[in-house]
Order: structure tokens, then C-alpha cells, then sequence
């Protein structure tokens, strides 16, 4: 491939990542948000990884698995008990993946 | 953020490690992802200097897989266009840490913001909810989820196909997994749980009609507007 459009497209990339990441923090970084703003922003964590998980485990590789014969579905189950005891993400995901395999492997 | 015991205050050293070792669930799922974009950046035509320097500057995870795929068939500007789009949820993860990093130095408040990834924003939202999160812990998670994604570039690269399917040793729960810890730790009371069932409703729902990521940014401004609005 032709390298000038190679670098062309990682430095064009590069740089419309930092802009978008960037351009947020260092603008509202500076002043005290108000309360509904940051009450807004509160439960932006919380909604956006209860909606990773759900689409992760019900529609993995954007095909969707609503069964219970779902590795991904059963994992997810030891994954979070694991977390409620140990509060350790490393442990949490080690298990999950463990339990993964074992399930992937039973259910063929 | 504050500690109420000055005396007993963990070393900046101390912070960006905890961090790190907060970041290594990212790190093992970065790995393996980042093998795969190597693999299929050089089996698109690119060199290994461009594919781990694509890693390395752009951190872009589905937003690069795209560009390859459109780079080989389509324009410079439309590839930039698209991988823009896939990336502007980033707009809204970037404000809701702009709280938390207020009183960091601009240079480190970059050095965050380019580290900022779906994962490194959820394990440092959960962090700073807790009230334990620092610029140093901070940039710790964002640095050690960078060498995952850049290192596993490099040796998907250089491996070509010799690495086989990575995903035979389940590496493709990693992320999944780390999600789910996640979510476990955010469901505090009864409105998480609430907001956290309006997300998996709504995701799953706009996914039926929209790309997924545009379904997960839509969920997650839909949730938190309904518990804003919503007393």
C-alpha cells in the first residue's frame, strides 16, 4: 500500500483521537459544572457499562445469543460473584475466563 | 482523591503502580486484540513500524479494524471520517472524567485523555466513584492498557500467522469479564440498579437498528437522562 496514504491515515487518526478525547476535559476541567450536569454525569458509568455488559453477553461478536446454552451469558455469572467477594477485577476476569473455557468446552 | 491521613499518604510511585495493577485485566484483553490488528494490518499492506505506530498513536481499538478494512478499498477521507464517528462517544467518557482530573496539570490531563479507551474509562469511573482515584493511579491503568494494546500490535505483526487464533485460549472473555466486574462494582443502591436496567434495555433494543456503539452511547444518554430527570 502506498505509505504516504498509510501515514496519512495514522496521523489523521491520531489526531482526531486526541481532539475528541481531549477537548472535553480540558474545557469543562476548568470551571465547576452544575448540579443537574454533574448529577447527569453521575450515571453515565454505571448506564454505560450495564450496557456493555448486556450487549457483550447477549449479542457477542454482534450476533445475538439469547439461550441459556450462552458461554458468554454463563461466565458472566461466576465473573460477578467473584468480584461481589474479592472486589479484585484481576481475580474477577482470570475466573471469567476460566469459567469461559469450561463452558465453551461443555456446551461443544 | 484527598487523604485524611497526610502522614500515611501512598508514594506518587505507589498510586501509578496500584494503577497499573488495576489496569492488567485491560493489558491481558489489550493483548490479544492487539495481536489480532497486527495480524490483519499486515495482511492489509501495512508494514510492522505502521501497523504498531497505528496502535501507538491512535489507540482507536474498533475504529482501527475499520480503517483497514476501508483504507484497502476506499478513500484517505472517508476512512477519517468513519473512524472519527466510531470514536465520538469518547466526547461524552471524556466529560464525565473532566471532574475528576480538575486540578491536573494540562500536560497530564492529555497524557489521560489520550490514554482514554471503553476500558480505561470504566476502571477509572469505578475508581474515582470510590473516591481512590488520582492523576497517578490514573495514569498508571492508561499506561499499562497502552503497552497491551502497542506490544500486542508489535508481536501480532511480527508473528503473522504463526500466533494461530487467540481466542482458542478464551482471551476473548478478558474484556467481557472485566466489564462484568465492573458493572458489580457500580450497583451501589437501588437508582444504579434501576439506571443499569434502562442501559441493558435500551442497548439491546437500538441495537437491533443502529451500530453498537452508537446503541451504547444512545443507552447510556437515554439512562442517565431518565435518572436526571427523574427524582
Amino acid at each position: 500500500m502506498d505509505p504516504a496514504i498509510v501515514w496519512g491515515l495514522i496521523a489523521g487518526m491520531a489526531l482526531t483521537n486526541i481532539v475528541v478525547r481531549a477537548t472535553p476535559i480540558a474545557v469543562m476541567s476548568r470551571f465547576e459544572l452544575p448540579e443537574p450536569v454533574r448529577r447527569w454525569l453521575s450515571y453515565v458509568p454505571v448506564s454505560v457499562m450495564s450496557a456493555m455488559v448486556a450487549l457483550e453477553v447477549l449479542k457477542p461478536g454482534d450476533q445475538w445469543r439469547v439461550t441459556l446454552a450462552n458461554p458468554y451469558l454463563l461466565a458472566a455469572v461466576p465473573t460477578a460473584l467473584v468480584y461481589r467477594f474479592t472486589r479484585s477485577f484481576l481475580g474477577a476476569t482470570v475466573i471469567g475466563i476460566a469459567a469461559f473455557l469450561a463452558f465453551r468446552y461443555l456446551l461443544g | 482523591m484527598s487523604e485524611t491521613t497526610p502522614e500515611l499518604a501512598p508514594s506518587n510511585t505507589s498510586r501509578f503502580l496500584r494503577g497499573v495493577r488495576l489496569g492488567t485485566p485491560v493489558f491481558l484483553g489489550y493483548m490479544p486484540l492487539g495481536m489480532a490488528f497486527g495480524l490483519m494490518a499486515v495482511a492489509a499492506g501495512f508494514t510492522i513500524a505502521q501497523a504498531t505506530a497505528c496502535s501507538a498513536l491512535a489507540i482507536a481499538g474498533a475504529g482501527q479494524y475499520l480503517a483497514i478494512r476501508m483504507i484497502a478499498a476506499g478513500g484517505l477521507a472517508t476512512t477519517l471520517i468513519a473512524t472519527g464517528v466510531v470514536n465520538l462517544r469518547y466526547l461524552l467518557f471524556s466529560a464525565t472524567m473532566a471532574p475528576h482530573v480538575s486540578g491536573v496539570p494540562r500536560w497530564q490531563q492529555g497524557l489521560l485523555a489520550f490514554t482514554l479507551t471503553d476500558e480505561t474509562f470504566a476502571i477509572n469511573a469505578a475508581d474515582a466513584r470510590e473516591g481512590r482515584a488520582d492523576r497517578f493511579s490514573m495514569l498508571g491503568v492508561g499506561a499499562v492498557s497502552w503497552v497491551g494494546w502497542t506490544l500486542g500490535t508489535l508481536i501480532g505483526s511480527l508473528a503473522g500467522s504463526a500466533i494461530g487464533d487467540p481466542n482458542a485460549w478464551g482471551v476473548g472473555f478478558a474484556l467481557p469479564a472485566m466489564f462484568t466486574a465492573l458493572l458489580v462494582g457500580q450497583l451501589t443502591g437501588k437508582r444504579e440498579y434501576v439506571a443499569a436496567g434502562l442501559a441493558a434495555a435500551a442497548a439491546l433494543a437500538l441495537s437491533l437498528f443502529v451500530p453498537r456503539d452508537w446503541a451504547l452511547v444512545a443507552a447510556a444518554v437515554i439512562a442517565a437522562t431518565v435518572m436526571t430527570v427523574v427524582k
